[in-house]
């Protein structure tokens, strides 16, 4: 009997699919909140939910191509891939729901919770009994009753699971790394703040990938900034809540640099998790707003292409992404009928 | 990794007066200070770094608010992100008018005392001109540095093409040059074998291609000899692919956004038409990103809202004893006070006009009565017509592409060479286009809604633009000077500029005209070129008119030499007559052939730099007995 939890190669694809959706999953949230910002205001709280919504599809790329060095198959049009708005994520012992909507001090509370450091305590188990039936990216791998305490305790079995498989793969001259190397996306195609991409192809490589996903995101070790000296998602943004900047030496909640002015006003009021069918059919936003999802769908089927053999094209998923900024800031600026509230891209996929 | 700012220390000015000691004073944050500051730190001296300019922009929230302020002006020149600051005041477009015979206009900040008015510009704000430049970074030719000797034009350089070509590489890593190899061995130019630019080249635009489908293997005669074309790319200080092959097989790591706290923004050029004056993603190279490197070290102090108004000199020994300077509060009020620094080497580093203009106003002509002489600047001449089909105008950067291969010739005993520009923004620079276009298609064409959308979309899309840089020699006449009439806001005395765009300059741009035109018949492009006399760059050559526009490509006015009698500095940028005071920048630069200055100005700031080490360790050794 092992106590890992991933077992087999299936299993391991099963979990590595989930980090897919689940890193594309925080995506339309961190991007709706941006744009709904009013562009010239908030620079500080603009840029960071864009560092972190661009460091998310960091993460989505680095688990692709874990997925396609272990022989997965990287497919994002899989139905049920885009999760329907909100969404539930752990924190902790407690879930709590992600959705689609204006940048606010509520939605900071969000994204605390989202990138909030939550390793298990000492002692206690890594999974989470599941609670009134919510569908969970980061449930167990056969348990269905069962969750990871927090998403570094769900890449953490990742990571065990690939180390175990590979051990036993290797005892019997084998490898689990059986994947196409000119699947991997490397440097060439990405590079922005922090967080490098590197190719995919052995233990090393795929935890050093896992290491970077946890380190950006939760800051695992309550380490304010990274080794590279880059800060953690979840204190990148405790940074506007509190109003200033962290630096190097501050301790934890105590941010010490320069002072951050949130205008919490100057932002569109989008509709939360807006769908489709709540506006008028046959209206020119009804057509806008569907067409942003056809061409959403179309997006994630072209990105599945380039994980599949094809990496040149995502220089081309950059104007594309253009284009996605453009449609939505469309959105965001018409009103919808009868209400307080702005139209937004619903993502039903 | 992100860089943060957190050691760029404003320094207290009480504290400066007896603050240690700084091994190097820098006057001005701009591309070759930066580089000499990171450089010097690096090796572990002590720099401060004296900026007129306030240094809001070092925050990504003053970064961003240059791009707020860029997006609201109506004008989009090349100055138009940066705030008016009287106490730093800088040329800007808008501000000229062609002069009578002997006229002076003293309305704008440089004082345009003709007979030539220029409408070059510099920046001054953090980082210097590298926040509004283009960013394109050719070499020189190994040609450009012989012209006397082979053309019996100019002057020659006192050191060669390949004297340079190492610090040539330096100055590539440094602003993370974007290019093929095999695209830029053309004429003389060479490389180190097995080199390889930091980063793959950007692709040709779409209005290239067209243009090249129908130019290249084409060619032209010029004395005799026959010249074929080709469209190429052209190097460019903007991040692009990162070549795996640089260095060794070590690669390149891009640089990102510095300006912003912890917020590593911007990484890949995305192609926005507007690189000047300000890219919105940080994607092209400026001075804050080698800044960033060097506050990082602990060792740079910068003092900003410091204009430094007068060199001090003993008159013993020539030597520099401070910096008079001249620290304001407020970019809104003209109150300031003065204070002396001092260091043991100084470094002026302001530009081909302030830098000059600084030693001038501290009565410094230098020994060969050279300061400020030999001002140089590229003779830009617009040609501009429409493609038959639609192109793609206002994609991809400024400039991706152009022809290059008049660049150097036999010709150059008679005539200028040129270096041509296919402009990716259309008409904008020429006629002010698209608003000029939409202002002509509403009072001219009557049109409204859809078909006026439409009708500047069919006209935009097929604006050509062909910019021709044009070789301009030294001349002693062309100059800038200083006189007590004219002063700023903080009674420092504003540059005066005298100038006269030479015949050999104006031969090469009436050959460039019928270049143009050349050109313009083999792509079946429709010709609507007008110079206008009224137009303040309006000139004329043997009868035919042209309007000839600033490079902001200044320099030569402290020029290089071998000698104290016909020279300024050595090679190494030090003053011949003051032995702890370097000039540096295209000031130095003795002709500046058809390359955009900032490449070769950068690579001999690393030169510089290492000869400041060695006069610093010199210095401080032990003294032999």
């Amino acid at each position: 009997m092992t106590t890992h939890d991933i077992t087999s190669i299936g299993l391991l694809h099963r979990q590595l699919f989930k980090a897919m959706q689940l890193e594309h999953a925080t995506a339309p949230p961190y991007i709706s909140a941006l744009y709904s910002i009013h562009p010239g205001d908030n620079a500080d709280a603009a840029q960071i939910l864009r560092a972190v919504a661009v460091e998310e599809m960091l993460h989505l790329t680095i688990a692709a191509n874990v997925m396609n060095a272990v022989g997965g198959t990287v497919d994002f049009t899989v139905a049920g891939f885009v999760p329907s708005y909100p969404t539930v994520l752990p924190d902790g012992e407690h879930d709590f729901e992600v959705g689609l909507g204006p940048f606010g001090k509520d939605a900071l509370e969000t994204y605390l919770k989202i990138e909030r450091p939550a390793m298990a305590p000492r002692g206690q188990a890594r999974h989470v009994q599941i609670k009134g039936g919510a569908r969970h990216f980061i449930s167990h791998p056969h348990d269905q009753t069962l969750r990871y305490y927090s998403i570094g305790e769900f890449y953490a079995a990742i990571r065990d699971g690939i180390v175990y498989l590979e051990s036993e793969a290797k005892a019997k001259g084998k490898t689990i790394f059986t994947g196409d190397r000119a699947k991997q996306a490397t440097a060439e195609y990405y590079y922005s703040g922090g967080g490098r991409l590197w190719p995919v192809f052995d233990v090393d490589s795929a935890c050093r990938a896992i290491d970077l996903v946890i380190e950006q995101g939760e800051g695992e070790l309550k380490q304010i900034f990274g080794a590279e000296g880059e800060i953690a998602h979840y204190y990148r943004f405790d940074q506007l809540q509190k109003g200033r900047y962290y630096q190097i030496g501050d301790q934890p909640g105590q941010p010490t640099g320069r002072e951050i002015h949130v205008n919490w006003e100057a932002v569109w009021p989008i509709a939360v998790n807006l769908k489709l069918n709540k506006i008028p059919e046959k209206s020119e936003l009804h057509a806008a707003v569907a067409d942003f999802n056809k061409a959403y769908r179309e997006f994630l089927a072209f990105l599945t292409r380039a994980f599949n053999g094809e990496p040149k094209l995502l220089l081309e998923a950059v104007p594309r992404m253009f284009e996605f900024r453009n449609r939505m800031q469309q959105l965001i600026r018409n009103p919808l009928p009868g209400g307080d509230c702005n139209a937004a891209p619903t993502y039903e996929i | 990794m992100s860089i943060l700012d957190r050691r760029a220390i404003m320094v207290d000015p009480g504290v400066l007066k007896n603050s240690g000691h700084y091994d190097a004073i820098i006057v001005g944050s701009g591309v070759a200070g930066a580089i000499i500051a990171n450089e010097l730190a690096q090796a572990g001296k002590r720099v401060l770094i004296v900026e007129a300019a306030t240094e809001t922009d070092r925050s990504f929230k003053g970064y961003s608010s240059y791009l707020q302020h860029f997006y609201g002006q109506a004008d989009k020149d090349n100055q138009s992100p940066f705030p008016v600051n009287r106490n730093a005041d800088m040329p800007r477009s808008g501000q000229l008018r062609k002069l009578d015979p002997l006229e002076i206009n003293s309305t704008s900040y440089i004082v345009q005392s003709g007979p030539y008015v220029t409408d070059t510009v510099y920046t001054r704000a953090f980082g210097g001109t590298t926040i509004h430049w283009e960013a394109k970074t050719p070499r020189m030719l190994p040609q450009d540095f012989q012209m006397q000797t082979l053309f019996g034009q100019g002057k020659d350089w006192p050191i060669r093409y390949h004297d340079l070509e190492v610090d040539y590489e330096l100055a590539e890593r440094e602003i993370g040059v974007s290019a093929n190899v095999e695209d830029q061995q053309y004429l003389d130019i060479t490389f180190r074998s097995s080199y390889v630019y930091p980063m793959h080249g950007l692709p040709l635009s779409y209005l290239d291609q067209r243009v090249a489908a129908q130019i290249d293997g084409s060619e032209v005669e010029l004395y005799g000899e026959r010249y074929p074309l080709r469209v190429r790319p052209f190097p460019q200080g903007r991040n692009a692919i990162p070549n795996q092959k640089y260095d060794g097989g070590k690669g390149y790591q891009p640089v990102g956004a510095v300006a912003s706290h912890q917020i590593d923004v911007g990484g890949r050029c995305q192609g926005n038409t507007n690189c000047v004056p300000i890219c919105p993603v940080q994607a092209k190279y400026h001075a804050g990103k080698t800044l960033a490197k060097a506050f990082d070290t602990g060792r740079v102090d910068l003092l900003s809202q410091a204009v430094a108004s007068r060199v001090v000199i003993d008159s013993a020994s020539g030597r520099v004893t401070g910096i008079e300077t001249k620290l304001y509060h407020d970019p809104a009020s003209p109150d300031h006070h003065t204070i002396m620094i001092t260091g043991t080497l100084y470094v002026l580093a302001g530009n081909a006009i302030e830098t000059p203009r600084l030693m001038l106003a501290s009565g410094l002509r230098s020994s060969s009565g050279l300061m400020g002489c030999n001002l140089m600047d590229h003779a830009y001449l617009l040609n501009w017509a429409l493609m038959p089909q639609i192109c793609g105008t206002m994609r991809g950067t400024t400039c991706t592409g152009g022809i290059v291969e008049l660049r150097g010739g036999a010709f150059r005993r008679h005539q200028a060479t040129f270096s041509v520009d296919i402009h990716n923004d259309g008409w904008g620079w020429a006629t002010g286009s698209p608003a000029s276009d939409v202002v002509e298609l509403v009072d001219a064409g009557n049109k409204f809604g859809a078909d006026l959308r439409q009708a500047i979309i069919d006209r935009v899309s097929r604006q050509l633009l062909l910019a021709f840089m044009i070789e301009v020699l030294p001349s002693e006449s062309n100059r800038v000077s200083v006189n007590p009439s004219y002063t700023d806001l903080l009674g420092n005395m504003r540059p005066v500029v005298s100038f006269t765009v030479p015949d050999y300059t104006l031969r090469g741009a009436a050959y460039a005209r019928q270049f143009a035109k050349t050109v313009f018949a083999r792509l079946g492009a429709e010709d609507h070129t007008k110079y206008d006399p009224s137009d303040y760059g309006f000139v004329t050559y043997e009868g035919e008119p042209f309007a000839i526009r600033g490079g902001n490509h200044l320099a030569g006015t402290h020029v290089m030499g071998t000698d104290k009698a016909t020279s300024v500095v050595d090679t190494n940028q030090r003053c011949w007559d003051h032995d702890n005071l370097y000039l540096v920048g295209a000031g130095s630069m003795p002709t500046i052939g058809t390359a955009n200055v900032t490449l070769t100005l950068a690579a001999m700031a690393f030169r510089s730099a290492r000869n400041m080490i060695m006069q610093l360790g010199r210095l401080h050794a032990p003294v032999q007995t």
